[in-house]
């Protein structure tokens, strides 16, 4: 596993937000290569050094700097998984709980909706092994709970060529409106949407935490989904799953019997901007909205995606105002807000400085972000709307005169 | 003094956390970008502003304890390397822009700002730092001082010494100055210069002054493939006498090209091609539409396979990316390279290219060739293998006779990357006794106790090897 290309050239060491918040060597990215090369020599890395291999993002920063594209990320995440250690275990149990079952989702969402009580938070912090101190203080950043969606007035197209929406687990919990906003976008650009009911969560939360376990049967039925649905792109509005579900591929082997199935859906899995700017929206005049884009680490870092987002959104009439560092990570990272609060609080407060003043919205594709941008503004008292790129597109679509 | 005292004292500076003592986190500063050696530091510490600098090195002093300031960790000769069990003083932590002065066009850095940051943070307002080695993504303004770094495009602007207005330099003594100044006069004693470029010898620097510039009204990026790699150290050569100085005139030799394009930034050269050339020119419109339309012609009396010229900005970035991440994508050719930075006259070009291939075939070392040709800075990169004891050896011996050869065209030893551990024997070959003794004296003078960086770039004796103290580990 340990990778023998890396020359101790340091070109990710900037690149590193863990360099960047504590300065020290093994906190980077040549650092913890390093690490995992003593650790497979057989040297005592002790606990200090798997606390800096276990505080990587796996924010895959690194791995877009390295000329050698050493998978710093992935080389960490195996480790964990291999030597069985990393504070994320310590979630395994509530993830596989709440979100890799319908019922276990159902439960999530309605945990979510009650968490905006004062009395129903308290009444959480009393099970900590259920429900870490930290989720309590992201609760802030969840949405406002509104009614149902109104249908947009989009025409949607009859015979367009089929497009499964993947939902997500977190996604569709959190914000289920914005799948539904990701429905409507695609049939106006003319897809043949499908939103089968029997796709699950893309197991990536269960499988960074070290459950190797669940994620087979998540993946099977994802399958089935996809096979169900009959189409040729599975629209993702999740960062996270997009990226993890791109490489599925990687997880199992070639001789495995449903190896051919995953490849295939690997492969026919895009992240919802990069669907949208496929099959075009029409243009809009400009509408006078300033917003900022942040980057999601599993966006731009793990597939490329910075420009689609970026389209979209000028296209449909926003002006766009770049803020500094827009992919570094926001701290997030799946759970790491919940394993490890206090270098994910500084992150999130360095990506709310960076967040300009003067904008009407905070733009982004995945959830998790989403939920630590607002509640970071909401911390220092900002009220900057975040919201997801699809929110902002369906918003100056809707009702606004275009031709197809 | 004993040894928990002087710790002590440093985390009351800098607070218990910032003060490393587990011998792992020890273990990973021991080497930088050049993995020869490493050593093993008996702390390291990582003070937050410049107050607590400069309270460091007061402290340092008073207890005798040697130590090494470092930045990003990417040198190339081994001079973060912590010798004597020196202290690292890691200023990664100082990493912020204090302030831009626009009416003197100076940026006050503290020293862990990286490079390509300061250019960015100028960009929206049309400005940048000149310098840009190939590191710059990570590596540091303090590290660029203590270099006196170049890059591709120090070919028409300068290294990072001619970049430099001000410096706040602390002594190894603990006391602080401001060397040099923010207006434009020449100083009877340059001392400024003199801490550029000295290696950490002298002292730490504790606030950089910077000199910025508006970037280039336009810019004109040309691609030149050739079957031949001498036919293109010909071009390079025939370029700079029709008197053009581009803002950057890099080349790459197959080996070179066969690495970054297996790397994160493929330009996807065409089959066989043997050498890339990167020609740029920079400045006002009309100028580089006449040294374009120059260069154009000049190459066209060469057999060359293709000429581009770059469309947009992204593929002028494409292609200096694919050019500047060539040293960390030689990982996936092969587990280590050494990587030598000698000077020779311009005109010198083919034939030492041609000697360089020579040394590597006598050696049996592959060696790929990426450098800045405009200014005759050469960058061999000898790939080998680190497990394998023989070929390290045969490696080092390619690597000096290489340096020998370009000191026998007239050359130097070292172009931008320092001596450091490196090449303090090559430096005896390269300067006489008296000089490197006058060195010695301007050392003594600033620090008397030989606490700055020990052991390093000035050898002892007629070689350094002998001197070479027990705690560093010859790797193999």
């Amino acid at each position: 596993m340990i990778n023998e290309s890396c020359v101790h050239c340091g070109l990710c060491l900037s690149s590193c937000p863990t360099y960047l918040v504590t300065g020290v060597e093994t906190e980077s990215p040549r650092g913890r290569v390093w690490l995992l090369a003593q650790y497979s020599s057989g040297i005592n890395i002790g606990e200090t050094g798997l606390n800096h291999l276990d505080d990587c993002l796996d924010c895959r920063a690194c791995e877009e700097a390295c000329p050698a594209h050493i998978p710093v990320g992935h080389m960490v995440n195996q480790f964990r998984i291999a030597s069985q250690t990393g504070a994320a275990r310590s979630v395994v149990k509530p993830l596989r709980y709440f979100l890799a079952s319908r019922r276990g989702r159902r439960r999530f969402k309605r945990l979510l909706n009650w968490s905006r009580y004062r009395l129903v938070q308290r009444a959480m912090s009393w099970f900590p092994e259920w429900i870490p101190p930290d989720a309590l203080s992201l609760a802030s950043g969840l949405p406002e709970k509104t009614g149902e969606v109104a249908r947009p007035a989009m025409v949607p197209v009859k015979d367009g060529r089929n497009v499964m929406l993947f939902r997500g687990c977190v996604m569709e919990a959190v914000y289920g409106e914005t799948n539904q906003k990701a429905y409507d976008l695609l049939q106006m650009a003319g897809a043949r949407v499908v939103n089968p009911e029997s796709q699950t969560c893309c197991g990536a939360l269960l499988y960074h935490s070290g459950d190797t376990q669940a994620l087979r049967d998540l993946v099977l039925e994802n399958l089935t989904a996809f096979d169900e649905s009959a189409s040729g792109d599975v629209a993702v509005t999740s960062g996270g799953c997009s990226a993890f579900m791109k490489e599925y591929g990687d997880l199992f082997s070639p001789e495995d019997p449903i190896y051919a199935r995953v490849v295939r859906f690997a492969a026919a899995v895009k992240d919802i901007s990069d669907v949208l700017v496929q099959l075009g929206l029409p243009s809009l005049p400009v509408n006078g909205r300033r917003i900022s884009m942040h980057d999601a680490c599993h966006l731009a870092h793990a597939q490329g995606i910075r420009q689609s987002p970026r389209k979209l959104l000028q296209g449909a009439g926003y002006a766009l105002v770049e803020m500094p560092d827009a992919d570094r990570c926001c701290g997030a990272a799946g759970t790491y807000n919940l394993t490890h609060p206090e270098m994910a609080r500084t992150l999130q407060a360095y990506k709310v400085s960076d967040i300009p003043q003067d904008i009407d919205a905070v733009a982004l594709g995945n959830p998790g972000c989403q939920l630590q941008i607002a509640a970071g503004l909401n911390r220092q008292g900002r009220e900057v709307p975040v919201r997801h790129t699809v929110d902002l597109l369906w918003e100056a679509y809707q009702g606004a005169k275009y031709e197809r | 003094m004993s040894d928990s005292n002087w710790k002590k004292g440093l985390r009351e500076i800098v607070g218990a956390g910032q003060l490393l003592e587990d011998p792992i986190l020890l273990d990973s500063y021991g080497t930088d970008g050049y993995t020869l050696e490493k050593a093993r530091p008996s702390a390291v510490v990582l003070p937050a502003d410049r107050e607590q600098l400069h309270a460091v090195v007061s402290h340092l002093y008073r207890e005798r304890v040697p130590y090494v300031a470092r930045g990003a960790g990417t040198s190339l000769s081994g001079g973060a390397i912590p010798l004597d069990g020196a202290v690292v003083v890691h200023l990664s932590r100082m990493h912020q822009i204090r302030s831009i002065d626009w009416y003197n066009r100076v940026a006050y850095c503290e020293p862990g700002v990286v490079n390509r940051k300061l250019s960015e943070a100028l960009a929206p307002f049309g400005y940048y730092y000149a310098p840009d080695p190939s590191s710059q993504q990570a590596c540091t303004l303090g590290g660029n001082v203590a270099e006196n770094s170049g890059g591709p495009h120090c070919l028409k602007f300068g290294v990072t010494l001619n970049h430099i207005k001000q410096l706040e330099v602390v002594w190894p003594n603990g006391d602080v100055e401001l060397l040099g100044s923010l207006a434009d006069f020449a100083e009877s004693v340059d001392v400024k210069s003199l801490m550029v470029g000295s290696e950490g010898m002298l002292g730490i620097v504790s606030g950089i002054w910077a000199r910025i510039v508006e970037l280039p009204q336009s810019r004109a990026t040309t691609m030149v493939l050739f079957d031949d790699v001498q036919e293109a150290s010909q071009a390079v050569s025939a370029i700079i006498a029709a008197g053009v100085i581009p803002a950057a005139l890099e080349l790459m030799d197959p080996l070179a090209i066969e690495a970054v394009e297996r790397g994160v930034y493929r330009v996807g050269y065409p089959p066989g091609v043997a050498a890339v050339l990167l020609v740029e020119v920079d400045g006002p419109a009309p100028e580089v539409k006449e040294e374009q339309s120059l260069i154009t012609h000049l190459l066209g009396k060469f057999p060359t396979r293709d000429i581009r010229i770059a469309r947009s900005a992204a593929e002028r970035e494409l292609w200096w990316a694919n050019r500047k991440t060539a040293f960390g994508a030689m990982g996936l050719l092969a587990p280590r390279y050494y990587v030598q930075d000698g000077v020779i006259p311009r005109s010198q070009l083919p034939s030492a290219l041609r000697k360089i291939g020579e040394i590597g075939e006598h050696y049996d070392i592959r060696i790929a060739n990426v450098f800045h040709a405009g200014d005759g800075n050469l960058h061999p990169l000898l790939l080998y293998d680190d497990k394998d004891a023989h070929m390290v050896q045969r490696v080092r011996q390619a690597g000096s006779e290489i340096l020998r050869m370009c000191l026998a065209l007239g050359g130097s030893i070292t172009g931008e990357h320092g001596v450091g551990l490196e090449k303090m024997e090559e430096l005896t070959w390269q300067m006489s006794p008296a000089v490197i003794q006058a060195q010695w004296a301007l050392k003594n003078a600033c620090d008397p106790e030989g606490l700055a960086n020990p052991k390093k770039v000035l050898p002892v004796g007629s070689t350094c090897l002998a001197e070479l103290s027990s705690d560093v580990t010859r790797v193999k």
